[in-house]
């Protein structure tokens, strides 16, 4: 009986923690329903008694179509291109011996902890050198050169890959490239997805370095569409029109994260470890 | 070195490299180049469109000189001490919270993890409403007690304060996360001995999780402590653009003022040196801390 309390107590307690830390997100769902009058209200609503809809269609003709598309395109832009550069290159740290390899990797390493805000102007300044500001080449390259993590994450997965499975390949007469894509690849699937879901997050919600590299329109992400509408900016357009944005924008890692918080958990783990 | 063990291959290398080569050209380029020029420009004059001039140690002179810098150093430890450790130590008793064996806590830990899909720009939209004085659920809570809301992201007090909840409330499930990992590694045999001697339950916190998470918490400190040397920059630039009257303006924000708004890109290289040093350092005394407290 005392440890069916405790577990009750427990519960409850988990629970109500949990509800006052996503109580944010609720209101916001909830508020981008509701009607100037309702959110601005007082007392103040957490549900909304007549949903307004419109605030979507509003909120959607504000940021447009194209700034989603281009949300995706960087997004997938900068996952597919890190993971084609740092899989090669953590297979050769991991398993080929070569000089100079330990080298490389510590090179590799050396900018994991310099933060990603301190580079923001100087890569600016190369990417606008490269004549690449205002196109996706220079929103995309210089986030997918970020390649420390990547690299380490995956060099510590092929790593622990027996050498045994590489030599039987080579012995069966297949290159690098061959055992790398055929044999090491295939089983770097969980460690794959892993990353491709943080990376998914953190490209997604970057908002500085979009908002240098390609601020206009055929370029605009949703972060940058979105930031303008923060109430204390003193725009015409209602809070909950605002939320909806904040709601379009947020649906698609909100559904990513629930459908694969597994794996982003082992991503956030397999970075955080040294 | 082993004489059994084969000389480098010249073909492995050349596979290796090729392996490696498309990584490496984009690091070099974007990442390697971009700090080396950080650091070369602090000794020039520029403005992204004249002919860079050598002005030598100009600029590092400047920043003793400059009340701004020591302003902006001000705030950026402000950050620091006002999100690094509440964020630890929140992170740490929740995830000891929902470290639960009982069914249905994994799915009630999303909970916990939500926040994390929120970016600067959307959690600037929902945070600047709720500290907005005037309307909804913050302005509405003050009402009920009688009181009239602050206007904390207008507040020279409150401004970098409100900046740092909205920081903790963001950065609080990766730090979860990782002491979750931790505790997990924790061996049971532990707890057990704990209990044979009758320690009570925040003895054992104290006395047997604490310490056997030290590793996790380093890692902890020193992403926090990067986040919040660096992390105020979208959010302050979005919702307070530093002020009121460069209240919020942490180095990272300064800097990127004096290279946007200013275009005196040299200075702002050696305000990226400077906040560089700072994070360095701090990262070292924390590291020397925590070692010397393990052994």
């Amino acid at each position: 009986m005392i440890i069916g309390k405790f577990r009750l107590g427990r519960y409850t307690a988990i629970t109500l923690v949990g509800l006052a830390i996503a109580f944010p997100l609720f209101y916001l769902l909830s508020g981008s329903l509701m009607s100037y009058s309702e959110i601005s209200s007082y007392p103040p609503k957490i549900f909304t008694s007549a949903p307004q809809w419109s605030n979507f269609s509003e909120a959607f003709s504000y940021l447009t179509a194209r700034t989603i598309l281009n949300t995706f395109i960087f997004v997938f832009g900068v996952l597919l291109l890190q993971l084609a550069i740092c899989l090669p290159a953590a297979f050769a740290l991991a398993k080929i011996r070569f000089r100079g390899s330990t080298a490389l990797f510590v090179l590799f390493l050396i900018p994991i902890f310099v933060p990603v805000n301190l580079l923001l102007i100087p890569t600016y300044i190369v990417t606008f050198q490269l004549g690449l500001i205002g196109t996706f080449a220079g929103m995309i390259l210089p986030v997918a050169g970020q390649a420390s993590v990547g690299v380490l994450l995956f060099r510590q997965f092929f790593a622990g890959l027996p050498d045994g499975l590489m030599e039987a390949a080579r012995l069966d007469g297949a290159n690098w490239f061959q055992t790398f894509f055929l044999v090491a690849l295939p089983l770097a699937r969980p460690i794959i997805a892993a990353y491709s879901v943080v990376t998914f997050l953190t490209a997604w919600n970057l908002y500085l370095w979009p908002l240098l590299a390609g601020p206009g329109d055929e370029t605009r992400v949703l972060t940058v569409a979105v930031a303008p509408l923060a109430t204390s900016q003193f725009t015409n357009i209602s809070p909950s029109v605002g939320f909806a944005a904040a709601v379009i924008a947020m649906v698609p890692v909100l559904a990513v994260f629930i459908a694969f918080q597994k794996w982003f958990s082992r991503g956030v783990i397999g970075s955080g470890l040294e | 070195m082993n004489p059994k063990r084969p000389k480098y291959n010249l073909s492995d290398t050349l596979a290796a490299w090729g392996l490696i080569a498309p990584a490496l050209i984009l690091f070099i380029i974007f990442i390697l180049i971009p700090v080396l020029a950080a650091i070369g420009l602090s000794f020039f004059s520029w403005n992204f469109f004249n002919t860079p001039a050598w002005i030598g140690g100009d600029n590092f002179a400047r920043l003793f000189s400059d009340p701004e810098v020591a302003q902006s150093i001000g705030v950026t430890f402000e950050f620091v001490i006002l999100g690094v450790v509440p964020t630890m130590i929140i992170g740490f008793l929740l995830a000891v919270l929902v470290n639960a064996n009982m069914p249905g806590v994994g799915v009630l830990r999303v909970l916990y993890f939500v926040p994390v899909v929120v970016s600067a720009a959307v959690s600037a939209v929902l945070w600047g409403f709720l500290f907005d004085p005037r309307q909804g659920p913050g302005a509405a809570v003050f009402r009920f007690f009688g009181a009239t809301a602050p206007d904390v992201l207008n507040s020279q007090l409150l401004a970098t304060p409100a900046l740092v909840v909205i920081m903790i409330w963001g950065g609080l499930p990766i730090v979860v996360i990782l002491y979750l990992a931790g505790l997990q590694r924790i061996s049971p045999d532990l707890y057990d001995a704990a209990a044979l001697d009758g320690a009570s339950r925040w003895r054992t916190l104290w006395s047997i999780t604490w310490p056997n998470v030290s590793s996790t918490t380093l890692v902890v400190l020193v992403l926090q402590i990067v986040g919040f040397v660096s992390g105020a920059l979208d959010l302050a630039l979005i919702l307070t653009k530093g002020g009121p009257i460069n209240a919020t303006r942490a180095l990272g924000l300064y800097s990127y003022q004096e290279a946007f708004a200013s275009q005196d890109v040299g200075y702002a290289a050696a305000l990226s040196v400077l906040q560089l040093v700072i994070i360095v350092s701090i990262v070292g005394v924390v590291q020397a801390i925590i070692r010397r407290a393990n052994r």
